[in-house]
């Protein structure tokens, strides 16, 4: 705007001419300011519908990256999902996609590139840090891999956390199962077990892992917790007899075998698992019929305690003259059975309760040593050196 | 409309749309940028003006710099959405190798861009920056309407259709454009005009960089080459009005998003230093190449030039087609994809020579379009690259590969385009992190020395002496050494005397020294330098025993001191016979004296 010199006298022909130059310079700005507003009006035209448009393109790229990620199409998903972030740079959830695209399509380096970058924004994001902890199991880095598994577990997670760090803590049980790394596995899956709803899937589950990291007594007791459900699924009871049976607890693989085999989901078990429960029932059933339980009457247990004498010197005898070498190792127990008395009637043997236990001590030393000696026996022999291995244990219920 | 101004060099527009033919030879950089204050032949107009309201201009160019702000900030964002829309139009939402479109559109865009820089926007060839200097040093502030179109048309389809280039120089460009406009329009006096296309330069590449502090830091170190209060103030005012602007509509969000960085362990900036290395080695090798390329291309038959942009974007198509879309157009979402770490060492290394290539045959093919955002692609390629390769190497380092890609742009910008303060706050600026200054500044510093050393001559200069032109050149001015009042100064060869003194005492101390001039002492701590000839004068109408400050004039010797620059001293020797130096800290001491001679001797040299 013009501005007046007061310290110039001006003539009237100046002063008129200051006036036109005030006039002009408003009329110049007011033109300016209506033009500065009619392009702002085309540029926020412009730009709103440009704007609108890329959040269409945004969103149908990414529902084509999400439906290829889902269909296993990690390529197309990747490349939908790259196109998606050039139209909504800010949306979290695509570059998890992208960087899970990335992962699945074996572009393991750039994953795990991608992953990182997003962790640095989210260091506590438990979805990001487990699927680095993936990626470095891809990889081989077992340290880096346990180490992004347990930030997974402390880390934050969207929805329902707590299903989600089940999620989590079983998976680095499976993979530390996969390391051979029962102890630490153990020790995740009893985490899960005491924090683990009232859901019998979820409990068979872990109990199952526990099997896997050779926790049987562990797992027996997560199943039967199932087993005892009134709606106890099948599993439950398999994986009970199972477990028992790895323990050594017949008279346990017997009544939840019979259970399993006789439950109404059992006829749609595959024909090898129905096998195996069966055959594990069977070896039960006929333990039990050969051991010598303390509340059988004293002349049956006699009659047991006799006839697993009688297998166990045919084992012995056999093994001896099976070869050369194996006369001299066994020749310890062939002693201890000389220093026995060789005739021996029941009514002899119900009286002496230390004799019985005597004999079949020896009669399951007989048998782990002629397993280790002269290899795995059969028939009545196979079932004696199972109760030979936990005799306590056979009649535990 | 006012008339164009007349004046000795050809004027464009009629004539800013041909090639220049005239130039300037060594313009005094800093009399144009204190041209505000200076007098200059002036129009009748322009004469009247003053009189009857002489602070209209400088009160017009503050509230003209927030317009051309505004307006620049507002075409800006709509070159920018012209840009992708017709990105989207031609090359489609999601370009992917081995789609034709990407082998011929930008091939086919070439020839339309060609025919319409022929034809219709001659002016809209070559590079902003330098067309902006142009307009400052030649043209008086004067760029065309139809340029700033042409340059709005045919870089957008240009960059829209993948021809390897940048818009933050077309930017640039218009923003100069639409304050030339606006200036003319209000009958702005010459000197104001011509100061007018760096203020809207500045708010152009403020508002494509959405980076003020940087944009102004380029005009200043590129385009002006000195720091003035004169402009500063209005430089300020456009850029940030532009960015206001710009924020307005795409947010505040910087251009790139940036992780989180930090520096752990100082060692690290070994691994820094050795980016800027590599930087500094690149650089030389990118404006020699453009350098090499654009002047052969353009002394081909004139019916080539159709042609040229065509095959340029063949080359860039091919390259898309083959496996590389990422260095077609632009290039914003790929840098950020490398400031994520998203890319693989080999790849970066291979977009960075790829991104090079396209932008040597792009640009020197005559395609309209900037070398700002090929540069920060292949810093951050580079950087990237350069980090991936040292983790891979030494694991112990916690730097991130986008923290190096971030430095590495920063490095590229420094070494190729040649402005290393402004390299230095780009990059602060758009990540907003200050932890990542000393890396920064180390890396941008090594690249600029060494590429400096090894291609002497900056790439605008290249681009300058190629267009015909002879414009200054900002770093050369940077490099002048400037001669200061301490290297012409002598040891006190005159009578000094005081105030007190009688003339006929001073007149025998002259007359005894054979001294043409003495130095007399007042009491007050000032100096006059008296002549003979005034002695002499005051002899004859003063007694004998009058005291000799009698004889002086009511006007005292400037206070010079010996770190003043030596020009200082020129304006007061047609009073003064001998000027005396005086010290700083204690200004009744004398260092020397100088006398005219003893400057004119200093500026031969011969001193």
């Amino acid at each position: 705007m013009a501005t007046l010199n007061a310290g110039t006298v001006l003539t009237p022909e100046e002063r008129l001419a200051r006036r036109r130059l005030i006039l002009r310079d408003a009329a110049s700005l007011l033109t300016l300011f209506l033009i500065t507003v009619v392009i702002f009006l085309l540029t926020l035209l412009l730009y709103r519908s440009f704007q609108n448009h890329r959040q269409v393109l945004g969103l149908r790229w990414k529902g084509r990256g999400e439906a290829a990620l889902r269909a296993g199409n990690s390529i197309q998903a990747i490349d939908a999902l790259r196109s998606a972030l050039a139209y909504l740079p800010d949306d979290r959830q695509t570059e998890i996609d992208l960087a899970m695209a990335l992962a699945q399509a074996g572009k393991t380096v750039e994953a795990t590139a991608y992953f990182n970058t997003l962790l640095e924004s989210a260091p506590g994001d438990g979805t990001i840090n487990l699927e680095l902890a993936r990626l470095a199991a891809k990889r081989g880095n077992e340290r880096l891999a346990v180490q992004r598994y347990h930030a997974a577990l402390d880390g934050t997670w969207e929805g329902n956390g707590y299903d989600r760090r089940r999620e989590v803590r079983l998976e680095l049980a499976r993979y530390l199962l996969s390391r051979k790394e029962y102890t630490s596995a153990r020790t995740q899956l009893l985490i899960a077990a005491s924090n683990a709803p009232e859901d019998p899937s979820i409990k068979d589950e872990i109990a199952g892992l526990l099997e896997q990291a050779q926790d049987p007594t562990d797992a027996l007791g997560l199943y039967r917790t199932v087993a005892a459900r009134r709606d106890a699924p099948l599993a439950a009871f398999e994986g009970a007899g199972r477990s028992a049976f790895n323990l050594g607890l017949y008279r346990v693989v017997n009544a939840y075998l019979t259970r399993a085999l006789g439950h109404p989901g059992a006829t749609a078990l595959p024909p090898p698992e129905t096998a195996g429960d069966q055959y594990m029932l069977k070896t039960a059933s006929h333990i039990l019929l050969l051991f010598p339980a303390l509340d059988l009457a004293p002349r049956s247990r006699a009659e047991r305690i006799l006839y697993i004498r009688k297998v166990a010197r045919l084992r012995l005898s056999a093994c001896a003259a099976s070869n050369s070498s194996a006369a001299p190792k066994v020749a310890p127990i062939v002693g201890r059975w000389d220093q026995l008395p060789a005739d021996l009637t029941l009514s002899q043997l119900e009286q002496q309760p230390d004799l019985e236990n005597s004999i079949l001590q020896l009669a399951w030393d007989t048998e782990t040593a002629t397993a280790q000696i002269c290899g795995q026996p059969g028939g009545d022999d196979a079932l004696l050196l199972r109760i030979a291995q936990n005799p306590e244990a056979v009649e535990q219920e | 409309m006012p008339d164009l101004p007349t004046q000795t060099t050809s004027a464009p527009g009629k004539a800013g749309d041909r090639p220049p033919t005239a130039g300037i030879i060594a313009p005094n950089l800093a009399a144009v940028a204190e041209a505000l204050s200076e007098p200059a032949e002036r129009s009748p107009l322009s004469a009247t003006i003053d009189r009857i309201a002489p602070t209209r201009d400088e009160r017009l160019f503050l509230v003209l710099s927030i317009f051309i702000g505004v307006i620049s900030g507002l075409l800006v964002v709509a070159f920018r959405i012209a840009i992708e829309w017709i990105r989207l139009l031609t090359l489609g939402s999601a370009p992917h190798p081995g789609q034709l479109r990407l082998l011929f559109v930008p091939g086919i865009a070439g020839l339309v861009v060609a025919s319409l820089v022929i034809w219709f926007f001659p002016a809209a060839r070559g590079s902003g920056v330098n067309q902006t200097k142009a307009a400052l040093y030649v043209y008086d502030g004067y760029i065309s309407f139809r340029t700033v179109i042409g340059k709005f048309l045919t870089s957008a389809i240009a960059l829209g259709s993948g021809h390897s280039l940048g818009p933050e120089d077309p930017s640039l460009q218009i923003g100069a454009g639409v304050a030339s406009i606006i200036a003319r329009n209000l009958r702005l006096s010459r000197r104001r005009l011509r100061m007018f296309a760096p203020i809207g330069a500045a708010a152009g590449l403020a508002a494509a960089f959405n980076a003020p502090i940087s944009a102004i830091l380029f005009v200043i170190e590129e385009v002006i080459g000195s720091w003035s209060a004169a402009v500063l103030g209005s430089l300020v005012l456009a850029a940030i009005s532009s960015v206001v602007v710009v924020r307005g509509f795409m947010g505040t969000e910087p251009i790139f998003r940036i992780p989180s960085i930090t520096v752990r362990d100082p060692r690290e900036l070994l691994a820094y230093a050795v980016l800027g290395l590599f930087g500094g080695l690149l650089a030389p090798v990118f404006s020699a190449t453009l350098g090499f390329l654009r002047p052969r291309l353009r002394a081909l038959p004139r019916w080539t030039l159709f042609a040229q942009p065509a095959i340029a974007g063949l080359m860039v198509g091919a390259i898309g087609y083959f496996g590389f879309p990422q260095v077609m157009g632009v290039g914003y979402d790929v840098i950020d994809q490398a400031l994520h770490g998203q890319f693989v060492w080999q790849l970066l290394i291979a977009l960075t020579f790829l991104k090079l290539l396209a932008t040597t045959v792009s640009f020197s093919s005559g395609t309209p379009g900037g070398m700002f955002a090929p540069t920060l692609f292949i810093g951050a390629m580079l950087g990237g690259a350069v980090g991936a390769f040292e983790q891979h190497f030494f694991p112990h380092l916690t730097g991130t590969v986008g923290a190096y890609s971030l430095v590495g742009m920063g490095v590229l910008f420094a070494g190729f385009l040649r402005v290393p303060l402004t390299s230095v706050f780009m990059v602060l600026e758009i990540s907003g992190n200050y932890s990542i200054i000393i890396p920064v500044i180390l890396a941008n510093t090594i690249a600029f020395l060494i590429s400096r050393s090894l291609q002497p001559v900056g790439i605008f200069e290249t681009f300058t002496h190629q267009d015909g032109l002879d414009l200054p050149s900002m770093e050369a001015m940077r490099e002048e050494s400037v001669l200061h009042i301490e290297d012409a100064v002598q040891p006190i060869g005159v009578p000094i005397v005081r105030d007190s003194d009688t003339i006929q005492s001073v007149s025998e101390i002259m007359a005894r020294d054979h001294a043409t001039a003495s130095l007399v002492h007042l009491s007050d701590g000032s100096w006059y330098a008296l002549s003979s000839e005034e002695l002499a004068s005051a002899t004859a109408t003063l007694t004998p025993e009058a005291p000799v400050q009698r004889a002086l004039k009511s006007d005292r010797t400037p206070s010079l001191f010996p770190d003043l620059p030596l020009d200082s001293a020129l304006h007061s020797f047609p009073r003064w016979p001998v000027l005396p130096v005086l010290n700083r800290a204690s200004r009744g001491t004398l260092e020397g004296v100088l006398t005219l001679n003893d400057v004119l001797r200093c500026y031969r040299g011969g001193d």
